[in-house]
């Protein structure tokens, strides 16, 4: 919200020297976020009033006209000008030769479009109404062409406030609240608010509008008084020029008025055609009903959807927008004012709905105070009276009011106080921060009662802990020294999830070099569909954040494709790891589980094998590392759903007996659809699900400990057909048993030249020794014979 | 006279029996290769047992009118072999020392050292496991919680009214089954507090989702440190030097607070924790909206309604909660200007590239190439 300085200082008298930067700061670190301050600079110098006395079109310059002006003092002058809405005999600002402004220097006279144009009709962007950019600012008919203007009028500061920073503060939404504050924070007085005395106004014999009200928690006041006598002038300039100081376009004296009062106050207000408005309903919309903004929209409705009614018809959308066809137009004579209270639940649904948030309904979205209708009106009076003295009150107040607010007293415990805020805050000290926000404070006892004024009320201020807020950003934030806090030793259970998924990530990207990314947790259903994945029942979001984003992931694994298929024109080695949620259906309740996924990727044609041994090894030494167990690779078939699990080379990953992932390479014809160029690359994947892992224990490792006679290693080495699963061959191993023997080990195998094609070559290490003596020569070389035997009747032939 | 010719001829046979000896030496010596073979070949030769020094203890078996002539030509013959000894000592010595000196010069110590690949974890990863040790060391427990969570705990449960405008479609991802996917790491102050009671030291880093349109600042995914400390005796001053100490650590330099009024339900009185800005050093910049203040770390003390709906005693135990924007902190660390990086899974933007390659020579500056 834009904040004019001039504004303030009806209210406040700030000191002249006032920086309003420091001003600004203050504001920021007491009450709400400022985001920006600017000062308004016109330096108008010889501005005066004009009125157009005839206007021409200029055939052969498209959008400029030329004006003849009277100028005053019996002259009349003609300007090329480009302002819209010009007619005859209404008043403008006018620049006359050497007068000047910011914007453009001195002004002079210039040929335009091939006229002489002598001075100009000033724009209002360059009066810092930037709402208005090219177009004239009317004056009143009441000032003669030829008036001064007052210089000061032009010069102003603007402080934008975040609007987000104020949500919860319905009374910050006018200049008014906002002077309350800064009264606060330069420690000077806040002026009484200057409204009219209805009471004197109205003559007794008057009627009042008549008020229904169908739903008071929807609106819990209506206030509304009749006028005759519509305003045609233009609203003050002053008034003009602070709309448009706050980003307001100037437009009409009346709109101009309420809009005043909103900036002002709040409170929004709005006027009907009194003919076509005679008696105020304020009731729901009938379901599929239609009605017709002031904007000329076409609008459905619900009966969600709160409206303002006459007669049964309705004439405004609650708190949001008016009717067309109740709008004061040239015909009308007589106006209802309308200043309301409505539920801003009811409200924002609404505006929400039918995509119609307006400057109203942004205010009422705030629990407005219901004390500011009536105020609101008054206020509209005491603007009106002088500038318009021919509107004449035709009704009593009227004022619907089903549900006052009720009146909030909050108790204050000192101790509390002192605790919370971090010293002793004494009783007058309270009432010296708190009054000006106009809190009432009253010694009660051992504490205080606090009263809450009506305007934060209504929801803002409701318990200790909130006047406690107001006590502590007026003593100030930033003036408490901070200690550390004393607080009481105690032992937290383990989160053992989120130490082994620490740890996981640890040992992938030190142990070995996978890089860690984060991707989004819904899948990419048109980039699945590209890939031919059907990714089976997922959980669905219900709001996604684009077309194609509504499924929830169910793996990790095609998020790491992606990045594979993103990444591979700039790596030729990738290795990549994510930790993260992934989501299945159930029933009853739909599961989240956590996952680690890994995907290494190579360029390079016969890679998948090392490859694949590479990943399975790391996979391997992570379950040494964390759980003290081997892992075992158990063919699976793969599972419809994830055509990334390869047809014939996937595996599930146990840890005793107990599923804990999967592992596959990516077939080729994948790998084709994901990129072509892929087909020339090898990927492995494997996913771990490491929910329910956490239970598992570590178990210490064993050790061998120091052996006190020599053992001796040997190698052996058999040959099998490339066909021959290792497995087979490790599992056939385990059968052998010898007194001597205390280990055996893989090696590695050997395919090349100096052996067959198709057979590939096994070699185990062996450990033997006897824990009693140390062994002999014919020992080592019985043994060496016994296995050799073994290994030939496993069928292997020995490789020597 | 017969001994003496006899004697004759053995002085004779001795002569030739030391020329062989001499002879033989020298090709042996020829043919030793280092120093070590020399000394066997010299205990061979002289040595009490070896081919000369056995010819000593011969003496005594010559007549006593020749044992002098014996031993002078023995020794004689010792000194010459002696000397062929150490010249080829020497010979052998002196090439050693310049095979080692070539082979010195070809040892370059300045060579890189050779490694394997190196791995890398997310940004964002590293900054959060710095805070979770920090706040370990401060006897914190580190806690997760589910991103798909029930809206009671990511709304009620923190005095989130059913009518507030943050439970709207346009601000929180709903999910067809009626759960969120949570807005903020908060709803785990509530699981945390039902799970532990008080007295509580918790954070809670994790991703958190809010339905934005995404740009270079702004993300529907992100992370958040979620904070809580519940004691008897908590007050503003001990959460303003715990954001202090917090925002240090990670920074790793001091930094200034700007500490001003936030609106938050779960908390009251809340608080913004603005930190000024690392890229510009607080003067202005496009990064901070020229203010020189970043807003880094939402905080309060812990709104009653919320310690009650987490089963503690508002009366008994107070405490405070902050919720650190965990990505906009890795960001300022590491100098990330577009926030999309973070979820591309792009390795050139989150992997620094000494990880990806060879030892980088040129440039010699820090190679952050974001940062510039
Ligand atoms: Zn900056």
């Amino acid at each position: 919200m834009l904040i004019s300085l001039n504004w303030i200082r009806d209210y406040v008298d700030l000191p002249d020297d006032l920086d309003p930067s420091d001003l600004a700061e203050r504001f920021t670190r007491t009450t709400a976020e400022v985001e920006e301050v600017h000062p308004i600079r016109v330096a108008a110098r010889g501005l005066i009033v004009a009125r157009v006395v005839s206007l021409a079109d200029l055939p052969d310059a498209r959008g400029l006209r030329l004006v003849s002006l009277d100028v005053g003092g019996g002259k009349t002058v003609e300007a090329v000008t480009a302002a819209p809405a010009l007619h005859e005999g209404c008043s403008v600002v006018y620049a006359p030769p050497g007068s000047s402004v910011a914007a453009y220097g001195e002004i002079g006279t210039a040929t335009v479009a091939g006229r002489t144009s002598t001075g100009m009709i000033l724009p209002g962007d360059a009066m810092g109404i930037a709402m208005a950019a090219s177009e004239a600012i009317f004056v009143s008919d009441a000032m003669e062409p030829g008036e001064q203007l007052c210089p000061e009028d032009f010069e102003d500061w603007v402080i934008e406030v975040d609007n987000k920073s104020m949500t919860h503060r319905p009374d910050l939404w006018g200049h008014y609240g906002i002077a309350r504050e800064i009264a606060a924070i330069v420690g000077r007085p806040l002026k009484p608010y200057p409204v009219a005395n209805l009471e004197e106004l109205v003559s007794d014999g008057l009627g009042q509008v008549e008020i229904a009200i169908a739903d008071a928690n929807a609106c819990p006041r209506y206030s509304a008084l009749l006028f005759e006598g519509v305003p045609t002038e233009p609203a003050p300039l002053w008034m003009q020029l602070r709309l448009g100081h706050v980003g307001m376009r100037p437009i009409t004296g009346l709109v101009d008025l309420t809009n005043y009062i909103m900036a002002d106050l709040g409170q929004p207000m709005h006027a009907f055609d009194a003919e076509k408005v005679s008696r105020i309903e304020v009731d729901w919309a009938q379901d599929g009903e239609r009605f017709t903004t002031l904007d000329g929209a076409e609008r459905v409705l619900t009966r969600e959807e709160l409206m303002i009614k006459s007669a049964g018809h309705s004439v405004a959308l609650a708190g949001v927008m008016g009717g067309l066809e109740t709008e004061v137009s040239e015909g009308t004579t007589t106006l209802l004012l309308e200043s309301a209270n409505f539920s801003p639940v009811t409200i924002r649904k609404a505006a929400i709905r039918l995509g119609l948030r307006t400057d109203a309904s942004a205010r009422f979205e705030k629990s407005l105070d219901p004390a500011h209708t009536v105020l609101a009106i008054e206020r509209f009076v005491e603007l009106a009276r002088p500038m318009y003295p021919d509107m004449r009150i035709t009704s009593r107040l009227s004022d619907g009011f089903p549900k006052p607010l009720e009146p909030i007293t909050v108790k204050l415990d000192p101790k509390h106080i002192a605790r919370t805020i971090g010293r002793d805050v004494p009783t007058e000290e309270m009432e010296r921060l708190l009054h000006p926000l106009g809190f009432e404070v009253v010694e009660a006892g051992e504490g205080v009662d606090v009263s809450v004024p009506s305007f934060r009320a209504t929801g803002d201020v409701s318990i200790e802990d909130d006047v406690i807020e107001e006590i502590a950003r007026y003593i100030g934030y930033n003036v408490i020294p901070p200690t550390m806090p004393r607080v009481s030793i105690r032992r937290f259970e383990p989160n053992a999830l989120h130490e082994l998924e620490q740890r996981t990530l640890e040992y992938f990207t030190t142990a070995h070099p996978f890089h860690e990314i984060q991707g989004y947790l819904w899948y990419d259903a048109n980039w699945l569909s590209q890939m031919g994945i059907d990714p089976g029942p997922c959980v669905e979001l219900a709001n996604p954040a684009a077309e194609g984003l509504h499924l929830m992931r169910r793996s990790l694994v095609p998020g790491l494709l992606a990045s594979v298929a993103k990444n591979r024109f700039h790596f030729p080695v990738l290795d990549i790891i994510e930790l993260g949620s992934v989501f299945e259906r159930g029933d009853p309740e739909d599961w989240e589980f956590r996952h680690v996924g890994l995907i290494s990727a190579r360029r390079g044609k016969r890679v998948e094998q090392e490859l694949y041994a590479d990943l399975k090894g790391a996979i391997e030494g992570w379950a040494w590392e964390r759980f003290s167990r081997t892992v075992a690779f158990v063919p699976a078939p793969p599972t419809p759903d994830r055509p990334w699990e390869h047809p014939q080379r996937t595996a599930e990953i146990t840890i005793d007996g107990q599923a804990v992932g999967r592992m596959s390479v990516i077939d080729l014809s994948l790998r084709r659809v994901i990129d072509e160029h892929l087909t020339s690359w090898g990927i492995a994947w494997a996913e771990l699900h490491s929910s329910g892992l956490e239970r598992l224990d570590r178990p210490a490792e064993p050790i061998d400990g120091i052996w006190e006679y020599p053992r001796i290693e040997m190698d052996f080495s058999v040959i099998v057909p490339s066909a021959m699963r290792y497995q087979q061959v490790a599992e056939s191993l385990t059968a052998f048993d010898h007194p001597l023997l205390k280990r055996v080990r893989y090696v590695g195998c050997y395919e090349g030249d100096a052996i067959e094609r198709d057979r590939r070559s096994l070699t185990f290490r062996t450990t033997v020794g006897d824990d009693a003596r140390t062994l002999v020569d014919e020992d080592a070389n019985a043994f060496r014979r016994a296995f050799e035997e073994y290994l030939q009747t496993c069928g292997y032939e020995m490789r020597r | 006279m017969l001994q003496g010719v006899v004697d004759l001829v053995d002085i004779e046979q001795l002569d030739k029996a030391i020329a062989e000896i001499e002879a033989d030496l020298t090709t042996r010596l020829t043919d030793a290769s280092g120093v070590d073979a020399v000394r066997t070949l010299e205990t061979g030769v002289l040595g009490k047992k070896g081919t000369l020094g056995s010819l000593i203890s011969s003496i005594k078996d010559y007549p006593p009118e020749q044992r002098n002539q014996v031993g002078r030509t023995i020794n004689e013959a010792k000194v010459r072999v002696k000397n062929l000894f150490q010249r080829r000592i020497k010979e052998l010595e002196s090439a050693a020392t310049s095979a080692e000196a070539a082979s010195a010069a070809a040892f370059d110590p300045t060579l890189p050292g050779t490694r394997g690949p190196m791995g890398s974890v997310h940004p964002v990863t590293a900054v959060q496991w710095e805070i979770e040790r920090a706040f370990e060391r401060l006897g914190f427990t580190v806690e997760a919680g589910p991103e798909m969570e029930e809206e009671y705990n990511n709304f009620d449960a923190l005095n989130i009214p059913a009518t507030h405008p943050a439970r709207d479609m346009q601000d929180t991802f709903w999910l067809k089954n009626g759960k969120v996917l949570r807005t903020h790491t908060s709803p785990v102050q509530y699981r945390t507090m039902r799970k532990f009671g008080a007295p509580l030291r918790a954070i809670v880093p994790g991703r958190c989702f809010r339905y934005e349109t995404i740009d270079a600042s702004h993300e529907n995914t992100f992370h958040q440190v979620e904070g809580l400390l519940i004691d008897r005796d908590i007050s503003i001053p001990n959460l303003i030097a715990m954001a202090r100490m917090l925002l240090e650590e990670v920074m790793k330099r001091e930094i200034e607070l700007r500490v001003r009024p936030g609106f938050f339900p779960f908390v009251e009185p809340g608080i913004e924790i603005d930190m000024n800005c690392q890229i510009c050093g607080g003067a202005g910049c496009a990064t901070c909206g020229q203010s020189g203040w970043i807003e880094i770390l939402p905080a309060g003390m812990v709104h009653p309604n919320v310690l009650r709906a987490g089963g503690i005693d508002p009366n008994e135990f107070t405490g405070f909660a902050f919720g650190l924007g965990l990505t906009r902190l890795a960001m300022m660390k590491y100098g990330i200007r577009d926030i999309r990086v973070l979820n591309s899974g792009d390795l050139r933007a989150l992997v620094s590239p000494a990880r990806l390659g060879g030892p980088i020579i040129a440039p010699r500056k820090k190679c952050c190439s974001q940062t510039s």
